[in-house]
């Protein structure tokens, strides 16, 4: 028998690493990813220190002695071997580096394939065309995308931000800047009611006396809690993001009797397979009606906490008389006036009402539903009106989320999320020169300028930097002057000139999804199409999404393939650091992001600002000495058994639970706003934008309106677009992928409920449509549906169930797109036709769920058409079991 | 004897166990227990999902399928030259290269859980990772097992394992499975019951559902909602009542579980 090779590898699609796998492999090649059990490694007294525990009824959870990676780690060796991986460089076929627009054929991206080329073709273009930019432009017309890292774990290799790195030593970039995706509606909204929250920005509620960070959440809503609200959350479905553990988590939680309630449009997967599960289904954002009225019968019945409002709040009469419809509106937010809108019947809403007021109540959120979409900053801070109407931080009141999901505290924790170990600061924030939000690039190269308020940076963001104008191109002199404070701030020499700053005009992505990651995807094709964009550069894995608008493509290891050391840290089983060594040979000539930076600092002469003269191996032992971990372990010991759980705090105790302390004691524990207290009104808001009618000083029930009066959306069944799009769509996470990752997973993509067989033998993604709404069009189970709204046309397959409510289509988020046309596309990347124009007027976040589509089954004479019209489309090489590939795209 | 415990109670949908076996199977030769799965195609583990209910009673049932590596195995009667053999274990093995172009050992199968490979022309099915269990190999349990984290399929001795209550898929077909099943989904009556007049949920209400299969009792909980589960296949009578208002009904379960609109009690 060959020999086997087991590296641990900590899989996971964004920056902190996965619960740890085994991958066992022979000869270089993957046999097989696994869980792996801890005991094989240490013994159980070894562990017991690291052991967190939940008790409740008699009952304990820990985490156990065996791993729970998730689903997409335990499919990865799918991934490293796709048929769609970039395995050499490639040039798309008609662009040629100079920036003529004669010669780079701006019109034919995502139309013209690519050849392969040699890496030093590769390089000698990304030599040649940085040196143009630079000399025409400007260094700072280079836009760096990605930065973020937001797809594997990596460290060292950097899982975004090598760019950026290389940049900086090159003069400077445009920074993208992540806007606060998955939590806008905190963001946005719940961050003027309860202040900056976790990370100090991020808007889901910590204390500021404990750095931001919320400890102990799951402990006390399983020692206090009775029922679990989950708005805006599906556990079973976004734990893939890093571990299975959550599973188990409400399993115990239904083992010491929790009753839960989940509301969603959609029968979400933590509802459809769990018994105790209370589903409420309701129209897509239209939670903030419900909100009001259960505050309708709160306020009317009594039944919130009244004295913790008289001395933790501010502004609640406000609130009370909108309600009530006491106020200018006069409108009373009752149970009935709320069912008309959310389709929740009035019996059902007062239900809510009263066991949410009668069993201690604590919230789950996790990235989905109404807190995404238009105008999020409502249910943002409806929902959070809730937590505030029943004693926020009381025993069992609490609001988990991802970043407050981490159960126990290590002593040599530093926040509920950070890693234990950090290389390669890459994917740090660096503030830069000029910066544009990542939701209004296509703005920015379409009308040449784009205005916004606050950074909008997604966390270590104080609420008050959301009342800052911002410009692009970037005014030199408020650059310089930050330049200036920044080196003050550091005691260095502070410059005297003013950046040179410009237009970008090229566009350097590590992170190559943002038209089906973020909004208005049609829009982005747009600007990416123009001469705006001279050089479009993506360093990536596999030839997808916005690869296939690029000029160069540079091919990248997977996780797998590189030498790392990468622990895991948030929403895990339990939190570790780790040493990752490669699990297998090279897909073709990838290298990894971190190795393409040294390339070209060995081009440009600064490779030893980039490695610091170090090698892998040098790199883990300084990030090791650099760590708090040799506090409780040494690095011959940490290496030899690969990974380390760091131990519980003996005084983890002694650390108040969530936002305990506030509740306690608000006069010591303040909030961050500018009251201390929770601000149900916002002076804030009221004094910097007086005239803001969508985000005003309180939530309201915001429905917009028209263009011509100002508002941004008219994406409601209350307006005038919708008597054209009367479906309004749910596009939360997938069940099968994580965000746009592992759409060509073979083994994913054959299960029932991930494709649907269109009768041209394509996969389409599915629509999930009620049969109502689905009989209404002529449409059955298979049919090719066509999805659009003024803004594109997507094609999709029909599912047609009762797990989605009537009014309402689903579509998980995230499928490859598939260009047939400008506008048309046949992968159902449904973020290809989400609102162009973000949350509201001063809030440039994304919304990209619960807006306004119309459903049609296609007709064989409307589908021939578009074969005939746009033959080269549909000719392209289509392998069902993984969809559009490398072969799709290549001509050799 | 080794045999499978599936408790589908337990089964949160996430396919784990399905992954698994592809991963252990797919591009990996595992000769002489077996040939390498076809990239797609194959299940010889499959996640079955049924939707199930209506309204806003709806939940998803999950039942993962396998080999039943059954004690009176249709196929091993099928196969010629030995080509599908009985460890001592129990596991029903085919034999690769016996079974080369045996078509009917697929056939034979009622449950169709073998599968033609038309490339290879063998018929191939799950083998309990007989290979992992043979040791040399760094786990020694089948891979569905191995990535359930939730504890759904356990796999041992049967006299290890608690078959109390268990059911296997078809006894009346006399194959004998060896793997057996808690918690397989029967029929179930779900809805809420409100007031029309008040407007509310009603709550403590006696529902009973009766007919000839039998009668069952449920009461209203806090939000209105009853749930009578485990129902034979039958039509029913369906009476609810409190404080002197009383409704009635006819369902049936015989095609479906039923998710009720709600329901007024007047």
């Amino acid at each position: 028998m060959k020999e086997v090779k087991t590296t641990l590898q900590s899989i996971a699609c964004g920056g902190t690493g996965g619960d740890i796998t085994a991958v066992d492999s022979v000869d270089g090649k993957i046999v097989r990813i696994r869980p792996i059990n801890y005991l094989d490694t240490y013994t159980a007294d070894e562990l017991e220190p690291a052991m967190w525990k939940l008790e409740a009824g008699g009952e304990i959870l820990t985490p156990g002695y065996k791993s729970a990676p998730n689903y997409f780690a335990l499919a990865y060796k799918n991934r490293v071997y796709s048929k769609n991986r970039v395995k050499y460089p490639l040039k798309r076929v008609d662009w040629e580096p100079g920036g003529d627009p004669a010669k780079i054929n701006a019109a034919n991206r995502g139309k013209s394939k690519f050849v392969r080329i040699s890496w030093e073709e590769a390089l000698d273009i990304m030599e040649s065309e940085l040196k143009r930019i630079i000399e025409t432009y400007g260094p700072h017309s280079v836009l760096t995308i990605g930065e973020d890292g937001h797809r594997e774990s990596k460290d060292l290799h950097s899982g975004g931000g090598m760019h950026s790195t290389v940049m900086d030593k090159l003069g400077g970039y445009t920074r993208e800047t992540r806007t606060p995706d998955s939590v806008e509606g905190w963001y946005w909204g719940a961050k003027h009611f309860w202040g900056a929250g976790s990370q100090k920005g991020l808007g889901m509620p910590a204390p500021p006396q404990q750095d931001y960070n919320s400890w102990h959440v799951a402990k006390d809503i399983t020692e206090n809690t009775e029922m679990i609200a989950f708005a805006a959350g599906d556990l079973e479905l976004t734990q893939n993001y890093g571990s299975q553990f959550w599973s188990r988590l409400i399993k115990f939680w239904e083992k010491v009797g929790k009753e839960f309630v989940v509301i969603d449009p959609f029968c979400n997967y933590t509802a459809a397979c769990h018994p105790t599960m209370k589903w409420i289904p309701i129209l897509p954002n239209t939670d903030a009606a419900l909100d009001f009225a259960v505050m309708y019968v709160w306020i009317t019945e009594g039944l919130y906490d009244a004295d913790y409002i008289a001395t933790h709040s501010v502004g609640f009469e406000k609130v009370k008389a909108y309600v009530l419809g006491e106020d200018e509106e006069g409108i009373a937010k009752t149970p009935a006036w709320a069912s008309e809108r959310c389709g929740v019947p009035v019996w059902t809403i007062k239900a809510y009402a009263r066991n949410r007021a009668k069993k201690v109540t604590s919230s789950v959120h996790f990235s989905s539903g109404a807190i995404k979409g238009p105008y999020s900053h409502e249910p943002g801070r409806t929902h959070a009106y809730l937590l505030g109407m029943q004693g926020l931080g009381k025993p069992g009141v609490q609001q988990m989320f991802m970043n407050s999901a981490t159960i126990g505290k290590e002593t040599i924790a530093a926040t509920t999320c950070s890693p234990f170990t950090m290389l390669n600061k890459c994917r740090m924030f660096y503030p830069s020169a000029q910066s544009i939000p990542r939701t209004m690039i296509a703005e920015a190269l379409l009308n040449g300028q784009a205005k916004w308020w606050g950074s909008p940076c997604i966390v270590f963001v104080e609420t008050a930097e959301q009342f800052q104008e911002m410009n692009y191109p970037g005014d030199p002199q408020a650059a310089l002057a930050m330049a200036q404070a920044m080196a003050a701030y550091m005691g260095v020499e502070p410059p005297t000139e003013a950046p040179r700053l410009n237009k970008f005009h090229m566009l350097w992505s590590e992170k190559p999804c943002n038209q089906n990651c973020w909004d208005g995807g049609f829009r982005y094709q747009d600007a990416i199409r123009t001469n705006e964009v001279e050089f479009f550069v993506t360093n990536h894995q596999w030839l997808e999404n916005d690869s296939l608008f690029a000029d160069l493509v540079l091919p990248v290891t997977t996780v797998l393939e590189e030498n790392d050391a990468v622990g895991g840290s948030m929403i895990i089983s339990i939190r570790h650091a780790c040493l990752t060594p490669a699990a297998c040979d090279r897909v073709g000539e990838s290298k990894s992001d971190y190795e393409i930076g040294l390339e070209l600092g060995d081009r440009f002469g600064f490779r030893e600002q980039l490695d610091m003269g170090m090698s892998e191996e040098e790199w883990f032992k300084f990030g090791f000495e650099q760590s708090r971990l040799p506090e409780e372990i040494t690095w011959e010991e940490y290496s030899k058994r690969g990974f380390y759980f760091p131990k519980q705090d003996p005084n983890a105790d002694s650390v108040l639970p969530g936002m305990r302390g506030f509740y306690l004691d608000p006069e010591n524990w303040p909030l961050d706003t500018p009251t201390g207290k929770l601000e149900f009104w916002s002076e804030a808001l009221a004094t910097t934008f007086p005239d803001d009618f969508e985000r005003t000083p309180m939530a309201k029930w915001i429905v917009g309106g028209p263009k011509s009066e100002g508002w941004y959306h008219d994406e409601s069944l209350w307006g005038e677009r919708c008597k054209q799009f009367p479906l309004l769509v749910v596009a939360n996470p997938a069940r099968f992928r994580v965000h746009v990752q592992g759409d060509d997973i073979k083994w994913f993509r054959e299960i029932e409920t991930c494709k649907v067989k269109g009768p041209d033998g394509y996969l389409y993604e599915p629509i999930w449509m009620n049969p109502a709404d689905a009989e209404a069009r002529g449409i059955t189970d298979g049919d090719i549906v066509k999805l659009f709204n003024e803004r594109g046309t997507i094609l999709l397959g029909a599912r047609v169930s009762d797990r989605v409510v009537k009014g309402a289509v689903m579509v998980h988020k995230g499928s490859r797109v598939d260009p047939i046309a400008e506008h048309l596309d046949r992968g159902g990347a449904i973020n290809l036709i989400s609102p162009e124009n973000q949350v509201s007027k001063y809030c440039k976040g994304f919304a990209v769920t619960g807006y306004l589509v119309e459903a049609a089954k296609v007709t064989g004479e409307e589908y021939a058409g578009w074969k005939a019209d746009y033959p080269e489309a549909f000719e392209r090489d289509y392998d069902p079991a993984i969809g559009i590939n490398y072969n799709s795209w290549v001509v050799e | 004897m080794k045999a499978f415990l599936i408790d589908v109670t337990k089964c949160v949908g996430c396919h784990a166990c399905q992954i698994g076996c592809k991963d252990e199977h797919c591009d990996n030769d595992w000769a002489p227990y077996a040939a390498p799965q076809p990239e797609v195609g194959q299940f010889w583990l499959k996640v079955n999902q049924y939707e199930r209910g209506g309204n806003s009673h709806v939940r998803v049932a999950y039942i993962p399928t396998l080999c039943n590596h059954c004690e009176n195995a249709p196929c091993m009667k099928a196969a010629k030259n030995g080509a599908v053999y009985r460890r001592e274990d129990g596991l029903v093995l085919i034999d690769p290269v016996k079974a080369k172009g045996q078509k009917k050992i697929v056939e034979a199968c009622p449950y169709h859980v073998v599968y033609w490979n038309e490339e290879l022309q063998i018929p191939q099915k799950c083998t309990g990772c007989a290979h992992l269990l043979d040791g040399n190999h760094p786990i020694s349990v089948p891979r569905c097992v191995d990535n359930c984290h939730v504890d759904v399929i356990t796999f041992g001795e049967e006299a290890d394992l608690d078959l109390e209550g268990t059911e296997v898929l078809h006894p009346e077909w006399g194959t004998k499975p060896r793997v057996f099943y808690k918690g397989l989904p029967k029929k179930f009556i779900a809805g809420t019951v409100y007031d029309p007049v008040a407007e509310e949920v009603v709550i403590g209400a006696a529902v009973t559902v009766s007919g000839e299969a039998g009668t069952y009792a449920a009461v209203t909980n806090d939000w209105g909602d009853f749930t009578v589960d485990g129902l034979p296949e039958a039509d029913w009578t369906v009476t609810i009542e409190k404080d002197g208002k009383q409704t009635s009904f006819s369902v049936s379960t015989k095609e479906k579980d039923q998710g009720l609109p709600d329901i007024a009690l007047a």
